[in-house]
């Protein structure tokens, strides 16, 4: 069923694009290469791993591995609608309908038989221990081995030197799993891959924050988080340098992805991810787009080709969910201030430490530069709890009361 | 004559302000909304005007607000309660730091400016425990009438601590209560001291230390005296109510109407 329905996604944005080969929209060519990979995990012919959120994709790109983060699953089911049976299935078995929706949904499409059978599977500490005992729980389900990175919460040399002694071990892991050993010429590529989207990137969200921004709410929505797949193949760099060349011509011409902006907003964690209309209200009723996302950010350095450990150790070290909240705070108050945002909105996603745990702390840090969060309480996965109306009315008041504000930034 | 038309359509009760170009209260009017609310923003027109003496020709604006604020037609814009509800409360105790807003399905604290401007909120989350909802559940199960509610926590010992707020669990718990013989008024003054305690939360969100802030309430169940009683014992601050708390958001809503109108060509959408 999934390898037809990436089948048709595939072929169907292919399709679109070819249409208007001179304009390729930048969010379908991302969407492309994520079906893409969906295709892979599906097809039963390449190793599968699944992972932990801040594996070496690029690494595991290089040893000929299509690998995935669970939680990719949980956001895929509920972008097409069908997160129900699956979240319902988890609850059946136990799992408390108030735990963190992406995982439930997991857990439950392995039960049902949705997910490939992965080979073998790479968990990382970071930025989740739910996430960390899902895979362990997957392990146990599928029946395959289980590698787990530890990732120290601080990029101390003493740390780097831990996790990329880890990696290491992983790249062996991996090979004794695949039959293949790394080949260092792979190996380079990949890494070389992987600092070449990263400029693109790095490129494309300096662009962004150009005032009217070239984005739409919807164009970068968990883009960063999902970009880390791609990572190490050449399908990271044509996304990257899509969106950025998207991104150039639009502040070349002085144009706005919204046609009228008038609120800049920063979106915190990861979007709502069933399809909702509250974005588009936004936009539409207020003028207000979302021009930044959490994730959507280069935290890290190049990786030098010919000793790559160390700089993957440091990118997994590096992301904002790992270490203390105060990291995350200074993170998002430089985003917002780069960015230029009127407000945040933090959707505190259910059964999340990340998304509710923080809230108090990201909503002081930002209030202590000028600029008001608002925080929700949504299941970003279980369209089953979704009360519009009530979002709506809290999106709504928020956006009138930064309306009637000046820009922190002026 | 010029007058402007607030309408806050809510859960429990659908509630009209007509003013003059002034702001000058000439008519308001509380119907209950029911399960057909066209029919209740209808007849609210429909009262206030003819309580106002005047026709529709007269309004010059109509702002719309409250949880059906998009299905009002004819009306300049629609805009949230909590901004009608700061705006309306402003021009009644313009030193008024604080609101507190219990309606029939949402309980807010809102922190003000001295413009009436919203400078931060804090909601209910999805539950509606405390809410007017919450007290008809609760009026319902101690068999009394909701207007009654108000005065029955009097002479309490204050010692009864309920363990839930969910609507369908304190229900339960309070018919145990009355099957164990524990009195109305114990009952009565713990379900007053939880509301107190959950609106406190709100509160000290977007206020912190209330101890030199002026709050006031609105809301329907701002007519229930014991929970204001309560409230006010909590936050160790005294309650502005107005004398008609629950059209104190439409009030907003028209004042809303007139000055857009006034900035705009008063194109009615």
């Amino acid at each position: 069923m999934m390898k037809s329905y990436f089948d048709d996604l595939v072929s169907g944005i292919e399709a679109r694009l070819a249409e208007d080969p001179e304009n390729r929209s930048p969010r379908k060519v991302y969407a492309l290469e994520v079906a893409r990979l969906g295709q892979r995990l599906y097809g039963e012919t390449e190793s599968v791993a699944w992972c932990g959120v801040t594996a070496p994709f690029d690494l595991l790109a290089a040893m000929g591995v299509t690998s995935c983060f669970v939680e990719f699953v949980g956001a895929m089911l509920a972008a097409t609608g069908m997160e129900g049976a699956f979240l319902e299935e988890a609850e059946h078995a136990g799992y408390g309908g108030d735990t963190c929706g992406y995982h439930r949904a997991v857990l439950g499409a392995a039960r049902k038989d949705l997910m490939p059978v992965p080979d073998f599977l790479i968990a990382t500490s970071s930025p989740c221990t739910g996430g960390l005992a899902v895979m362990e729980n997957l392990a146990r389900h599928f029946e395959k081995d289980l590698f787990v990175l530890n990732v120290p919460q601080e990029a101390s040399d003493a740390g780097v030197r831990y996790l990329a002694d880890q990696i290491r071990d992983m790249a062996a892991f991996v090979a004794d799993h695949t039959g293949q050993r790394l080949d260092p010429a792979r190996l380079r590529q990949a890494i070389d891959n992987t600092n070449r989207a990263r400029t693109l990137l790095e490129e494309a969200y300096q662009l962004a924050q150009h005032v009217p921004s070239p984005v739409t709410g919807r164009m970068m929505g968990n883009f960063g988080v999902v970009m880390a797949l791609l990572l190490g193949t050449e399908a990271a760099v044509t996304v990257a340098r899509t969106y950025r060349d998207a991104f150039a011509r639009r502040v070349e011409k002085g144009e706005g992805g919204l046609a009228r902006e008038n609120l800049r907003l920063l979106w915190i964690q990861n979007r709502i991810q069933f399809k909702n209309p509250l974005i588009e209200m936004l936009e539409k009723d207020f003028g207000a787009v979302v021009v930044a996302d959490e994730l959507n950010a280069i935290t890290w350095e190049a990786i030098d080709p010919d000793d790559p450990y160390e700089g993957l150790a440091r990118r997994a070290i590096s992301i904002p969910f790992n270490g203390q909240g105060r990291r995350r705070v200074d993170h998002l108050q430089k985003m917002a201030a780069s960015f230029k945002v009127n407000g945040a909105i933090n959707p505190c996603n259910w059964g999340c430490r990340q998304g509710t745990g923080a809230r108090g702390l990201i909503g002081e840090g930002l209030k202590a530069v000028g600029v008001p969060v608002l925080n929700l309480e949504v299941d970003c996965i279980d369209s089953r709890n979704f009360a519009e109306g009530q979002l709506r009315t809290r999106l709504e008041a928020f956006a009138e009361m930064i309306a009637g504000r000046p820009s922190p930034w002026h | 004559m010029e007058v402007f038309l607030g309408i806050d359509i809510g859960s429990l009760s659908c509630d009209g302000v007509l003013i003059d170009s002034h702001g000058k209260i000439l008519a308001a009017t509380v119907v209950p909304t029911g399960a057909r609310n066209l029919e209740a923003i209808e007849r609210v027109r429909r009262e206030i005007l003819q309580t106002a003496g005047l026709s529709e020709a007269a309004v010059q604006a109509t702002v719309s607000t409250g949880y059906g604020r998009d299905r009002v037609e004819n009306r300049l814009a629609a805009v949230t309660e909590i901004t009608c509800h700061a705006r309306g409360i402003q021009a009644l105790y313009p030193d008024t730091d604080i609101l507190v807003d219990i309606g029939g399905q949402d309980s807010k604290a809102i922190r003000l400016d001295r413009q009436g401007g919203v400078q931060d909120f804090a909601m209910n989350d999805k539950c509606a425990a405390g809410t007017g909802r919450f007290l008809e559940a609760m009026a319902r199960a101690l068999q009394v009438d909701i207007t009654e509610l108000g005065g029955l926590d009097r002479g309490a010992r204050d010692n009864l601590t309920l363990s839930s707020m969910c609507t369908v669990f304190a229900e339960s718990e309070v018919v145990s209560l009355i099957a164990s013989g524990t009195e109305t008024r114990e009952i009565v003054a713990g379900l007053n001291r939880a509301i107190a305690s959950r609106t406190a939360s709100l509160v000290k969100r977007v206020g912190g230390d209330v101890n030199a802030l002026n709050v006031a309430m609105s809301g329907g169940v701002a007519r229930n005296g014991g929970v204001v009683r309560a409230i006010t014992a909590v936050l160790g601050r005294p309650l502005a109510v107005p004398d008609n708390p629950d059209t104190v958001g439409a009030f907003g809503a028209a004042l809303i109407a007139r000055q857009r109108f006034k900035g705009t060509a008063g194109h009615q959408t």
